[in-house]
């Protein structure tokens, strides 16, 4: 069977192929929306056209199985229109509202779960975990998934002072939104890399394994055509392990996770925000990491009880002050919390007046 | 075929409301060794606490450097079905919109040459399926591109640039999202498939200050909607607000960042001089405040994740400019952006940290802007700086 | 310089590298226009003609990207050697 004929650089096929007509004639004119429930809302457009979205979620991990059948539902109810969102949410675009009814009661036959709209969590950003990462150190589905779980009438129903936006990064490098959520959990190392000096020096350039590390740390070892790591310096970022792969920083017993919070990406009200460490470390417990869920359920929970009326959780600790943070949420404060490597200078506190 | 695993840890997670990612790979599992593999492989790690991957390598399609890649299995003995497990990307149409015609047609060629699982998107944004082997790289390029469809970005490498919903569906939205957004990505081709650059290079296009695509936390050129006139006011609509019992003092005026806002009861004001454009009031009483009408973008630089000296949000650096198709002035701007980082970077750094390690004045001279007060916090606060010749003319 | 030269300076070099250095696109094109004279895109072009044959192909690894000879079995099958 001969192969059809490739194209080179022709980029994504344009977007206009896949707008419902009701966002081709209404593109730009959009007036308000309203939110109808806990995963519905309607967009009105100047002309008086309506948009209804219906949204679910999705696991990020989906089978074609599963696509199909999402694409079946979207055949049968929003004229095969939809599209998803950038948390991982699939939205059901329906230009007729008679159709929202039975979509909506086929989704809750097929236990497909609406939400995410409004103050409310949505999905958690998350990373692939030990499902088809090399640099795991832990599984990022396993975890939204537990959490999720425990959390699940906040994406359906149940509302909170503002929108909840959770992330789980799998190891440092972050490929999600780790760094600005209102709470996430990120995989760290504990423990100096073991080195295979043979590979090292048959695999890896020496020069750039020295000058990957940021807290210089790595030495060329010119004896063993290797490197050698100063334990004392090392911050167990993995850095060298990327470049470097026989620098195994993985140590199954000792890795873990941490819990960041207080991140927004927006500059909505208060400028974007980096998370800041809550909790250094937890273990990783597979299948259902239940600690790691009993802490997120409690920040959520001091907050859900202690933020104003629209405040992300970064915006209630900084109003409150992160003293308070740690004397309602009951977190020790260890060492880890305050900052050694390039922040500490702007973190420690100059003023006299503070709260106990 | 399946069930090749007794996965009773995995199994625990099939429990409970929220969707199932084992759920998912078993259903591919019924149908393809490597999904059936796969699940055999992250049921071991869920016992010893650790990954079985490799990564990287010569793979790929022809004339490429992007889009695959290249995952093995570091216990392929074990599971031969996932010795080979490589990501193909593809690039998602612009907001992530579809129809169920096309992406069934690309369930339909994944299945043939692929494990059957996929992600609903990546973090960047493709399109990602989840496991193919070597050989059936060119097969499945030749399918999707016949079709339309062509790979992502990865490596050194432009990467698939994403956006909000942008006019397609928000009324926030202050510039094409969409548009921009596809004209980047056709514009960028040739540094997105072929990794010439430093390293990663992401862009994100964001409609107003609420961000919806994490432009300013994740991306390396952040372009976010905004307006420079006045806040447009229906005080019927204010009133209907307050009518349904919102507390336009607390949760507006008191929350405004600026303090720009006034409400006596009966109209609500706007110090239009003093708003920062924040959204805060927009987002809350959608209804009764819109936005100017002159509109465009602010560009902000350089934001990243923690590796290697800590993460870094976007900077300010063009605090507007007007951004109408075919987006030339944002093409050059960008070509100048990448142009200095390009010329100046070390392998694997990324523009942010260039821009630290060089300063800002050389980059900011590089794009041709003029040093402005919305770029900085605050100014510079010890008495060391430098002075170039042209300071003196 | 014919685009011909240019290529085995190219490949000549990318031989020479092997195992010692991960070389970037820049890195082969600065090399082979201080060899050759010739400019940045005559250089280039002719290095993205043999990427588009496979007579050197892209490659990724230690977190970033290079350009290397693939295989000898490789490049005999498809009549590149």
């Amino acid at each position: 069977m001969s192969l059809p004929e490739r194209q080179t650089d022709i980029g994504p096929p344009h977007y206009e192929k896949f707008l419902p007509p009701v966002i081709k004639k209404n593109y730009g004119k959009w007036a308000h929306h309203e939110v109808l429930s806990g995963g519905t809302m309607v967009h009105v457009a100047e002309s008086g056209d309506k948009l209804y979205t219906v949204r679910v979620a999705s696991p990020r991990i989906l089978s074609t199985d599963t696509i199909r059948e999402i694409c079946e539902m979207a055949e049968k109810y929003s004229d095969g229109y939809l599209r998803f969102t950038t948390r991982n949410n699939v939205e059901f675009l329906l230009s007729d509202q008679s159709k929202m009814a039975p979509l909506l009661a086929e989704l809750k036959d097929k236990k497909y779960s609406v939400g995410g709209i409004g103050p409310r969590i949505s999905n958690i950003v998350h990373t692939q975990g030990w499902v088809h990462c090399h640099s795991a150190c832990t599984d990022a589905s396993g975890i939204v998934k537990s959490v999720m779980d425990e959390l699940h009438d906040y994406f359906t129903t149940k509302t909170l002072p503002n929108k909840v936006r959770l992330a789980v990064a799998c190891c440092v490098n972050m490929c999600g939104a780790v760094h600005c959520s209102d709470i996430a959990v990120v995989a760290i190392h504990r423990k100096v890399p073991v080195i295979d000096h043979e590979t090292v020096g048959k695999m890896c350039e020496i020069p750039t394994t020295v000058s990957s590390c940021p807290t210089s740390a790595i030495r060329p070892n010119p004896k063993t055509k290797s490197i050698t790591i100063n334990e004392e310096k090392c911050m167990y970022c993995g850095n060298c392990f990327t470049v470097c792969p026989p620098i195994e920083i993985h140590n199954p017993q000792q890795d873990g996770v941490a819990i960041v919070v207080g991140g927004k990406v927006g500059s909505l009200r208060t400028d974007p925000k980096f998370s800041k460490l809550a909790i250094p470390y937890i273990e990783n417990e597979p299948p259902r990491w239940p600690k790691v869920v009993a802490a997120i359920k409690n920040i959520l929970d001091v907050y859900a009880a202690n933020a104003k009326k629209h405040e992300r959780v970064g915006e209630w600790i900084e109003r409150v002050g992160w003293e308070d943070f740690f004397k309602l949420t009951g977190i020790p404060f260890t060492f880890q919390h305050i900052d050694d490597f390039t922040f500490m200078r702007d973190t420690l506190r100059n003023s006299a007046a503070f709260k106990y | 075929m399946g069930g090749k695993y007794k996965t009773p840890m995995l199994d625990e997670l099939e429990k409970g409301p929220w969707p199932s990612f084992v759920t998912e790979i078993k259903k591919a599992a019924k149908r393809t060794e490597m999904a059936d593999d796969e699940l055999g492989q992250v049921e071991k790690s869920y016992v010893t606490k650790r990954g079985y991957w490799k990564h990287g390598g010569i793979v790929g399609v022809l004339g490429y450097g992007g889009g695959v890649i290249g995952r093995y299995s570091s216990l392929p003995n074990e599971f031969p079905g996932i010795a080979h497990f490589h990501t193909v990307r593809l690039n998602q149409p612009s907001g992530f919109f579809y129809t169920a015609e096309a992406l069934k047609m690309i369930m339909d060629i994944w299945d043939k040459y692929g494990s059957g699982l996929t992600n609903m998107h990546g973090s960047t944004g493709d399109l990602v399926l989840l496991g193919t082997t070597t050989e059936n790289l060119e097969v499945l390029f030749a399918e999707y591109s016949s079709r339309g469809w062509d790979l992502g970005g990865s490596g050194s490498a432009m990467r698939t640039p994403s956006c909000c919903v942008g006019q397609a569906r928000c009324e926030w939205a202050c510039i094409d999202t969409m548009a921009i957004c596809n004209e980047v990505t056709q514009y960028y081709q040739d540094q997105l498939h072929r990794p010439s650059f430093p390293y990663k290079f992401k862009i994100k296009v964001a409609g107003c200050a609420c961000d919806c695509v994490a432009a300013i936390a994740r991306a390396d050129l952040s372009i976010i909607g905004t307006w420079k006139d006045n806040i447009r006011i229906d005080q019927a609509e204010v009133k209907k607000y307050a009518d349904g019992g919102m507390n336009i003092q607390a949760e507006i005026v008191e929350m405004c960042p600026t303090a720009c806002m006034s409400y006596d009861g009966k109209t609500l004001k706007v110090n239009d001089a003093q708003c920062s454009r924040c959204m805060h009031c927009i987002a809350k009483m959608t209804k009764a405040l819109k936005q100017g009408k002159v509109k465009g973008a602010s560009i902000l630089v350089g934001s990243k994740a923690p590796i290697v000296v800590g993460s870094l949000l976007s900077w300010v650096v063009v605090p507007f400019m007007e951004l109408e198709a075919p987006f030339d002035n944002l093409k050059d701007l960008a070509d100048k952006m990448i142009e200095w980082w390009d010329d100046n970077a070390k392998p694997r750094e990324r523009i942010g940290e260039l821009i630290e390690v060089k300063g800002m004045r050389p980059f900011l001279e590089a794009i041709e802007m003029p040093p402005v007060p919305q770029q900085v916090k605050y100014p510079r606060k010890d008495p060391f700086f430098f002075w170039s010749e042209s300071d003196f003319n | 310089m014919e685009q011909t030269e240019i290529q085995e300076k190219i490949f000549a070099y990318m031989q020479q590298m092997k195992g010692k250095k991960k070389l970037k696109e820049k890195d082969i094109i600065k090399k082979i226009m201080e060899e050759s004279g010739d400019d940045k895109d005559t250089v280039k072009k002719a290095l993205r003609a043999m990427i588009d044959v496979g007579k050197v192909m892209y490659s990724y690894g230690g977190g970033s990207s290079s350009v290397e000879i693939p295989s000898e079995e490789y490049l005999k099958e498809k009549g590149l050697i």
